[in-house]
């Protein structure tokens, strides 16, 4: 199942990575965004089934926030982040952190996690990716 | 042999020995004291009395007078055999010299030629009561005095000179009675130096306190002192400074006003504890400063306790640590950034390698296995960064156990079995954690490819073992595919690796290919691992 995918991530590189890679798993990348403002208007205008969100992002540590607003508005979320004692206390549609830079295996595992968490699928999480639920 | 000679004169001329005067003087055990007022009040009367810039209390010594008093010097003491005081003990006989450089005796006296320039000098002998000269009361000065000493400072000089013995007298019977056993029988002329000593031992009380408040006020720290029951009675000039309240107001339990309501529970339960064990007092709390905000201070108490081991006081002190505090804060908040940016180059970096090998799919190879070492490297920083307890309170060090664990749970599952990690563990820091992360991520890609890795029953053992100054990692694969031939040349990654133990931490590695598996030893210098740390170890006391 190709989902949309929304990448909040001021470091331009590695969002097209991660874009790029996304597209090889068969996912569409619903938007890369930098800053709160833009993640939260993109998430308004489009389908968006999951976001992978960068902690430190154009306009300060906004991640944790912008993923739990997102989480309420029913957006599934995985962060990307070093530091997740960053992050705080989150809302059970926030997936897990991946540590950063990921490799490519690691994001098709947490993403396909996500995902059937999404769909209500049971299956086991990947092992490096840390859960925060 | 100048004793020898003194000795000899002293046989002809004096109804003493040298050997007599020295083991009297010894017994008063004053050479080399500190100051008393006692003494340094009778010179200053004696300076004053002759018009005098020079008054000294001279004690001599075999090879040197000793001053346990001056008024007008700064020297303690001079050798002997230059001072005018031996003359006096010498014959026996106060001494009096008007003009210095007109005596034969003294002319050339480097006091005479040179600083102080001693010019006119009168000693009255300092005798005990069998008649021993222990030195002299002497009054001294830059100008000559043709006429000498007018009568009355005679006599003036001799009964302080008397006085000065008064003092070594009591200071003797002091320092015996001390020894002496409270309750023997007294006779009548034994109460009165009885009474003599309690006086002399309140004065000596009263300086001491002086002195400790002389001490405690010039302090940068707050000093306090209670009772054994904790009662506070004593703050020193800046604990007043910087809470600005009224002197005396914060005695007794008040003190603990003085704390941010948030700490005083825990302050309390703290002393509490100290009081009730004698356990050293520390803790850190916030203390209303003068200006009405709190600062945050350290504060440490000891008790003091008697020769059977009772509390009978307890010393304190508080330290203003808000600065150091703040500093910390701001180092912290500077560490994590430059951390986040060290991980975002890793990132980007790595999304760099991807995006610029797209186009080119024959390079997909070596881009992958860029990526990975720079992966491997991210990994090793992100573990031993500076941790510090707000980001980070479960790692207090950075242990090779955790480390290998944490580098290679990207390759595989360390809870499977597949993954033993052994021996004798060891904290480090990131100067050894590049090359170590390098040689493991080599060692673990080459596993999954071609060795233990690659095979279900395949298992790595990890052993590492440390002696007094090397340390040794085993790697042991086993149950991987059978090693038919060794290979003719090891893998770039290979040789970056060994390049980094053998050039970067001076360590030797070596590799042994077995037919059930490949085995790599790496022996290091301990003092590799923790470069950084070690220096620091030197740095500290």
């Amino acid at each position: 199942m190709p989902a949309r995918i929304l990448i909040v991530e001021d470091e331009t590189l590695v969002a097209m990575e991660l874009g790029l890679i996304l597209e090889d798993l068969g996912h569409q990348v619903a938007g890369i965004v930098s800053d709160s403002r833009s993640a939260l208007e993109k998430a308004g205008a489009e389908t968006v089934d999951l976001a992978i969100v960068d902690v430190h992002l154009a306009d300060g540590p906004t991640g944790p926030e912008i993923g739990r607003r997102l989480a309420a508005q029913g957006v599934s979320v995985l962060f990307m982040t070093g530091n997740p004692s960053m992050i705080g206390p989150v809302p059970s549609t926030i997936v897990g952190v991946m540590s950063k830079p990921t490799d490519e295996r690691l994001i098709g595992n947490a993403v396909a996690y996500a995902l059937a968490c999404r769909e209500g699928r049971d299956v086991s999480p990947p092992a490096q990716l840390r859960l925060l639920n | 042999m100048p004793d020898t000679r003194l000795n000899d004169i002293h046989m002809l001329s004096t109804p003493w020995t040298e050997a007599e005067r020295l083991d009297a003087l010894y017994s008063y055990q004053v050479l080399d004291t500190l100051p008393e007022r006692s003494f340094d009040g009778l010179v200053e009367v004696a300076a004053r009395a002759c018009d005098t810039k020079v008054a000294l209390v001279s004690l001599l010594d075999s090879h040197r007078q000793w001053f346990k008093a001056a008024q007008g010097l700064d020297v303690r003491e001079t050798p002997r055999d230059i001072s005018f005081c031996t003359h006096a003990v010498e014959d026996d006989a106060d001494l009096v010299v008007p003009d210095a450089t007109l005596d034969p005796r003294f002319a050339d006296n480097p006091l005479v030629t040179g600083p102080p320039h001693i010019r006119f000098y009168a000693g009255t002998l300092l005798r005990t009561a069998e008649g021993l000269p222990l030195g002299t009361l002497c009054v001294i000065d830059d100008q000559p005095r043709p006429g000498g000493l007018t009568e009355e400072q005679t006599r003036t000089l001799s009964i302080l000179a008397e006085q000065v013995m008064v003092g070594l007298e009591l200071r003797r019977a002091l320092s015996s009675r001390s020894s002496l056993v409270a309750g023997a029988a007294e006779s009548e002329g034994e109460h009165n130096v009885r009474d003599l000593e309690l006086a002399r031992i309140a004065g000596a009380l009263a300086e001491s306190e002086a002195r400790f408040r002389a001490i405690s006020d010039s302090m940068p720290q707050m000093v306090w002192s209670t009772l054994p029951d904790g009662f506070h009675d004593y703050y020193n000039a800046r604990w007043y400074e910087f809470t600005g309240v009224p002197e005396g107001s914060t005695d007794g339990e008040a003190w603990n006003g003085m704390f941010h309501p948030e700490d005083q529970d825990r302050a309390w339960e703290r002393w509490r504890h100290s009081l009730s064990t004698g356990e050293p007092y520390e803790i850190e709390y916030r203390l209303r400063h003068r200006s009405g905000v709190y600062r945050w201070t350290l504060g440490r108490a000891l008790p003091i306790r008697d020769a059977d081991g009772r509390i009978i006081r307890w010393f304190g002190t508080c330290t203003d640590i808000e600065d150091l505090k703040r500093h910390e804060a701001e180092r912290e908040v500077v560490s994590q950034e430059l951390s986040h940016r060290i991980k975002n180059i890793f990132a980007v970096v790595s999304a760099l390698i991807t995006l610029s090998s797209r186009k080119h799919p024959e390079a997909g190879e070596f881009a992958a296995a860029l990526k990975t070492r720079i992966q491997a490297l991210a990994r090793a920083h992100a573990f031993v960064r500076p941790h510090t307890a707000a980001a980070d309170p479960s790692s207090d060090h950075t242990t090779l156990h955790a480390f290998l664990r944490e580098m290679l749970a990207a390759y595989v599952s360390v809870d499977s079995g597949s993954l033993v990690v052994e021996g004798d563990d060891a904290v480090f820091d990131d100067q050894a954690a590049t090359p170590i992360a390098l040689l493991f991520h080599e060692l673990a890609t080459n596993a999954a490819k071609y060795g233990a890795l690659s095979s279900p029953d395949g298992r790595i053992t990890i052993r590492l073992s440390s002696d007094d100054d090397r340390f040794r990692l085993d790697w042991i694969e086993r149950g991987g595919p059978e090693i038919v031939r060794v290979p003719e040349s090891s893998g770039f990654g290979f040789t970056l690796a060994r390049v980094a133990i053998e050039g970067q931490l001076g360590g030797h590695l070596e590799q042994t290919w077995a037919r059930e598996g490949l085995s790599m030893s790496v022996e290091l210098p301990v003092a590799a691992l923790q470069r950084r740390r070690h220096a620091v170890c030197i740095r500290e006391p």
